[in-house]
């Protein structure tokens, strides 16, 4: 009927059955440790967004740590006297208190399943999109000065910057974050009031020199190219703001000529729903 | 068996996790007695699984004496509400073990270990003697499938990851990953560990 709808066969993605299967069962492994390390930041990547998942690990834990406590054994005399020795002899680490540290991020489980998107609630979303926008700005500037006058790319990089900061404080602002199909994590950001959304990803394949990934939105108004991302170390990417953004609409995610494509060609590597 | 409870390991008591958390705390605060608490509750069952899994004794004191050091340095970082502290704690010490052995896995050393691990259940059976509580994992343990228990012993005890468990088991790698986690589902079930 319409004409612009998004070509089922192109876009039909795998993707959403990455959910339980993959990472889920890993569970098990994971709370025994018996992972590889690169495995272990997978899935500790994934435990982040996934409330359910923490909660199961960390009643497996309580298994396995039952398992160790079984095997108690009487330490080595002079054992405590070095251990107290050593500890008052050791800065101790400081709590937690900001967003970045990792266990706080665990403990943002309103943030998503495996993107199951759920609004922020406001305060929330201050506060760790203050700390989000801090980044994004440094972020935005370092990127923006790769040609051009860089008085100019510094001016873009600040209006770029401050429409991120207006997605991340939106109070409807939405987080959702999930797998790559091929590898990484994407983390998205999505206000309707301010009709954009912040797309960031880590872990992303690298491609052949000649290609690269591009950024779509898809929907009753059409396919609209974001634009191309540019690729740092490990995979990661963006900030990238993307306005425009309708109801209906998804975003997907495709490699394409390092020039752009007019548009997407399969596979997609990423669809979501906004 | 059940006319044991003398030989029980102070830590095992219910309603010690709680003292141990509030001890914790303290300790996050830079109290020196505290700390010396914490180490008398924590210190045999640390050594116990650090030595169970990597097995030399030296090594063992010393992955020991860093867990409990990093006890005191990381206390702050505790989350009652994420777990108990006994939990914590293992889980440092468990995987501080897990990555030194992965860390010196050289040719001779794993094919020690492979002839040793071989036979990992039967020595928590030998180990199970004196408290209720070995009993009591020593019982779950029996209630797993064979290869649920091998997966389970092999993983924790021997520090393999899942594809080493798969290999050493002759098994495809997702069934042990299910394995894995079915296990330790029973396990908390019959061990009557608390959900959190």
């Amino acid at each position: 009927m319409n004409p612009s709808e998004p070509n089922p066969r192109r876009i039909q993605m795998p993707w959403r059955k990455m959910r339980g299967q993959g990472a889920h069962t890993l569970a098990g492994a994971y709370a025994l440790d018996a992972i590889s390390a690169a495995d272990r930041v997978r899935f500790e990547r994934h435990l982040a967004g996934c409330q359910e998942c923490a909660q199961e690990v960390a009643s497996l834990r309580e298994a396995t740590a039952r398992l160790g406590t079984a095997t108690a054994t009487t330490p080595p005399a002079g054992l405590k006297d070095r251990v107290v020795t050593a500890a008052a002899m050791t800065r101790q680490q400081p709590p937690a208190v900001g967003d970045t540290d990792s266990a706080a991020r665990a403990r943002l489980p309103r943030v998503g399943r495996w993107f199951g998107s759920l609004a922020w609630p406001g305060r929330l979303a201050l506060a760790a999109g203050a700390v989000v926008a801090v980044v994004v700005l440094g972020a935005a500037v370092v990127f923006g000065v790769a040609n051009g006058s860089i008085r100019q790319q510094l001016d873009q990089a600040q209006a770029s910057s401050q429409q991120i900061a207006a997605v991340l404080t939106a109070r409807d602002a939405r987080m959702m974050t999930g797998p790559v199909t091929g590898g990484g994590t994407a983390t998205i950001v999505m206000s309707h009031s301010r009709h954009a959304l912040v797309f960031t990803a880590a872990g992303l394949r690298a491609l052949p020199a000649a290609r690269g990934y591009e950024l779509w939105l898809i929907g009753p108004a059409g396919t609209r190219p974001v634009g191309m991302l540019s690729l740092g170390s490990r995979g990661t990417t963006g900030p990238v703001i993307a306005s425009g953004l309708r109801h209906g609409d998804h975003l997907a995610l495709t490699a394409e000529p390092a020039g752009g494509s007019s548009q997407p060609t399969a596979p997609v590597m990423l669809y979501v729903a906004l | 068996m059940t006319a044991t409870g003398s030989t029980e390991p102070e830590s095992r008591a219910p309603g010690a996790g709680s003292d141990l958390a509030a001890q914790i705390g303290l300790v996050a605060r830079g109290d020196a007695a505290a700390f010396d608490a914490v180490y008398e509750q924590i210190a045999a069952s640390v050594f116990g699984i650090v030595r169970r899994v990597i097995r030399d004794p030296a090594q063992s004191e010393e992955v020991t004496q860093d867990v409990l050091l990093e006890v005191w340095r990381t206390a702050a970082k505790f989350d009652a509400g994420r777990g108990s502290p006994m939990a914590w704690v293992m889980t440092l010490a468990h995987r501080r073990a897990v990555d030194r052995v992965r860390s010196v896995q050289k040719e001779s050393e794993r094919e020690r270990r492979t002839a040793s691990a071989a036979v990992p259940y039967d020595e928590v059976t030998e180990a199970v003697e004196s408290s209720l509580e070995r009993e009591r994992v020593r019982r779950c343990l029996n209630s797993l499938t064979e290869l649920q228990r091998e997966s389970v012993t092999l993983a924790y005890y021997g520090g393999y990851t899942y594809g080493q468990v798969a290999s050493l088991l002759g098994v495809p790698t997702g069934t042990v990953k299910t394995r894995m986690r079915d296990a330790l589902v029973r396990l908390r079930d019959c061990l009557g560990v608390a959900e959190q």
